[in-house]
C-alpha cells in the first residue's frame, strides 16, 4: 500500500509550513472516497490538505472541533444540541466525497522529526475511520519522489508559489477561528495551483 | 525590482510609522519588516534622526529570522559603531551567533554580559532560548523556573513557560503559569481561553467543568472569541454525556451546549455563509475518557517520512 500526494496537497502543506517558519504546524490530508467499499486500495492518493493549526499543537479542544464535529440525521426528540455549521471539515468532506486519510505535522525544530504524542493520537483517531491512514512528519532532506503523483510538476509549482509569497494568503483552521470569513479550503491557492499546472 | 514605496504608494513617513506599529505590537512579520526596513535604511536614513538606531535593531532581528545575514551584519556594524560598549548591542551580536547555530560562542557572549551585570534579564532569557533551540526542554524549563523565582512579574517568561509545559504535555504546570497570567491580566480573554483549553485537555469531570467556566468567562470578556464559544460547546457536551453527573447537571449542560450552538450558527450566518447541513457532535457519543487519555493502540497502518525512507 503506497501513499501518493497530488501537487495541490503538497503545495498547501509546504505553504503552511512556510507561512509559520517559527512554529510547529499540522493538518489533515484527504483522499477521494473509494467507490468499491470492500476491496482494499493498492494506493491512496491524497488529493488535498486541510491546514489546521500553528503554534501550540498539544491542546485538545480545537483539534476535536476540527476532527470530531460531524453531520448526522436529525431525529425527532433528539435531546442533543444541533447546529448549523456548514463550514466544518466533516461537512466539507461529505460534500466533496472525501475521506480524511492522513495527518501531517512539521515540528518547531527541523531536526526533530519523530511523531510525538499529538501526532500519534490524531493518527490513531483517523485510522479508526480509515484503515489505510498515513502520517507524514516533515524532515529537511531530499524527498523520495515516489510519494508524488508528479514530482517535477510539484517542485516547479511550489517554487513559483514560494517565490510569489503565496503563503501569506494561506488560511489554516486557526486563522478561520480568528475570523470566520477566512476560508480554510483556500480556493484562491487552489486556483493558482491549477493555473500553474 | 520595484521598491515598497512604489509598489504600495507609501511615503517614507508611513513606512517609518508602520515599523513603529509592528515594533510596539511585537509582530513577527519578519519578511515585511525586512522589506520595509531595508528600503528605509538604504534610501531615507538621514531623515530618520534618532529613530534609526531602534530601526536598525528591529530590522536586524527580522533579518536573522529571514536568514539575511548580510543585512543583519550591516545593521549590527552600525549599532556597534554608535554604541560601542552597549550590552543591548552585545545581546544582538549574541542573537546573530544563535542564528548561525554557534551556540557555544553565543553563550560565552551572554555570560560575559551577566558577569558585568548579573541582573541583565535579556541575556538570561537568550540563554534559555538557546536551550529551547537545542531541544533541551527540561533544562530550559528548569532555568526558566529559576529565572521566574527572581523576576516574578515577567509575563513574557510566564507565557513562554506555559508553552514549554504544554509541549511537554505537563498540563497541570501549564495551567499554573496561565493562572499567574490571569491574575495579573484579569481582562485578557486570550489567557482565560487558553487556560480553559489546558484544563479541557487535562481531562476529567472537574477539569471539564472548570474549562467550561473559563470558556464562559472568556466569552464574557470578548463575545466574539470563537474558540471560547466552540470550547464552551465541547465542554458542556462532554459533561452532559458523562455518566457520572446528576440529572440536573446533565440538563444544565445540555442547555449551555444548546445556547452555544445557537450562537455558533448565528456567528456563521452573520458572515452570510450558506445555511446547509445540520450537525450534531460526535463528541456526545464519546466516552468520559477524553481523547487525550486513550492510547494509540489502534496503531497507524503506515508511517511515512516524506523526506526519508518509507516505513511500514
Amino acid at each position: 500500500m503506497s501513499l501518493k500526494l497530488t501537487t495541490q496537497a503538497y503545495c498547501k502543506m509546504l505553504l503552511h509550513a512556510a507561512k509559520y517558519p517559527h512554529c510547529a504546524v499540522n493538518g489533515l490530508l484527504v483522499a477521494e472516497k473509494h467507490k468499491k467499499k470492500d476491496s482494499p486500495r493498492d494506493s491512496v492518493l491524497c488529493v488535498d490538505c486541510v491546514p489546521l493549526f500553528h503554534g501550540a499543537l498539544a491542546l485538545a479542544p480545537m483539534l476535536e472541533v476540527a476532527l470530531t464535529l460531524k453531520s448526522r440525521l436529525i431525529r425527532p426528540g433528539n435531546i442533543f444540541p444541533v447546529f448549523n455549521c456548514p463550514i466544518l471539515i466533516d461537512a466539507w468532506c461529505k460534500e466533496n466525497k472525501y475521506v480524511i486519510a492522513g495527518y501531517y505535522q512539521a515540528n518547531e525544530r527541523i531536526k526533530e522529526a519523530r511523531p510525538n504524542q499529538v501526532a500519534e493520537k490524531v493518527a490513531a483517531r483517523i485510522s479508526e475511520n480509515f484503515s489505510e491512514a498515513a502520517m507524514i512528519m516533515w524532515k529537511c532532506r531530499e524527498p523520495s519522489t515516489d510519494c508524488f503523483e508528479d514530482w517535477i510538476e510539484a517542485q516547479k509549482i511550489t517554487a513559483a508559489l514560494l517565490e510569489s509569497k503565496s503563503y501569506e494568503s494561506l488560511v489554516d483552521f486557526d486563522n478561520h477561528l480568528d475570523d470566520l470569513r477566512n476560508d480554510w479550503t483556500n480556493p484562491e491557492i487552489n486556483k493558482s495551483v491549477l493555473h500553474l499546472c | 525590482m520595484s521598491s515598497i514605496s512604489e509598489l504600495y504608494d507609501v511615503s517614507w513617513e508611513e513606512m517609518r510609522d508602520k515599523l513603529r506599529k509592528w515594533r510596539e505590537e511585537n509582530f513577527r512579520n519578519s519578511e515585511q519588516i525586512v522589506d520595509v526596513g531595508e528600503e528605509l535604511i538604504n534610501e531615507h536614513a538621514s531623515k530618520l534622526g534618532d529613530d534609526i538606531w531602534i530601526i536598525y535593531e528591529q530590522v536586524m532581528i527580522a533579518a536573522l529570522d529571514c536568514s539575511r545575514d548580510d543585512l543583519a551584519w550591516s545593521c549590527l556594524q552600525e549599532l556597534k559603531r554608535q554604541f560601542p560598549d552597549s550590552h543591548r548591542v552585545k545581546r544582538l551580536a549574541g542573537m546573530r551567533l544563535e542564528a548561525l547555530e554557534r551556540y557555544e560562542d553565543a553563550n560565552k557572549l551572554y555570560d560575559s554580559i551577566l558577569q558585568d551585570d548579573p541582573t541583565n534579564t535579556a541575556a538570561r532569557k537568550r540563554k534559555i532560548s538557546i536551550l529551547r533551540a537545542q531541544g533541551k526542554s527540561s533544562e530550559a524549563i528548569r532555568e526558566l523556573n529559576e529565572y521566574l523565582e527572581q523576576f516574578v512579574g515577567d509575563q513574557e517568561a510566564w507565557h513562554e513557560l506555559s508553552e514549554l509545559y504544554i509541549n511537554e504535555h505537563d498540563y497541570a504546570k501549564a495551567a499554573f503559569c496561565l493562572e499567574e497570567l490571569m491574575m495579573t491580566n484579569p481582562h485578557n480573554h486570550l489567557y482565560c481561553e487558553q487556560y480553559a483549553e489546558v484544563k479541557y485537555t487535562q481531562g476529567g469531570l472537574e477539569n471539564l467543568e472548570l474549562a467550561r467556566k473559563y470558556f464562559a468567562q472568556a466569552l464574557k470578556l470578548n463575545n466574539r472569541n470563537m474558540r471560547a464559544l466552540f470550547g464552551l460547546y465541547m465542554s458542556a457536551s462532554h459533561i452532559a454525556a458523562s455518566p457520572k453527573v446528576s440529572a440536573k447537571v446533565k440538563k444544565d449542560n445540555v442547555k449551555y451546549a444548546a445556547w452555544a450552538t445557537s450562537q455558533i450558527s448565528r456567528a456563521y450566518q452573520l458572515q452570510h455563509l450558506p445555511a446547509g447541513v445540520m450537525l450534531t457532535s460526535l463528541a456526545l457519543s464519546i466516552s468520559t475518557k477524553t481523547p487525550y487519555t486513550t492510547a494509540a493502540s489502534a496503531g497507524v497502518a503506515v508511517v511515512i517520512e516524506i523526506h526519508g525512507r518509507r516505513q511500514t
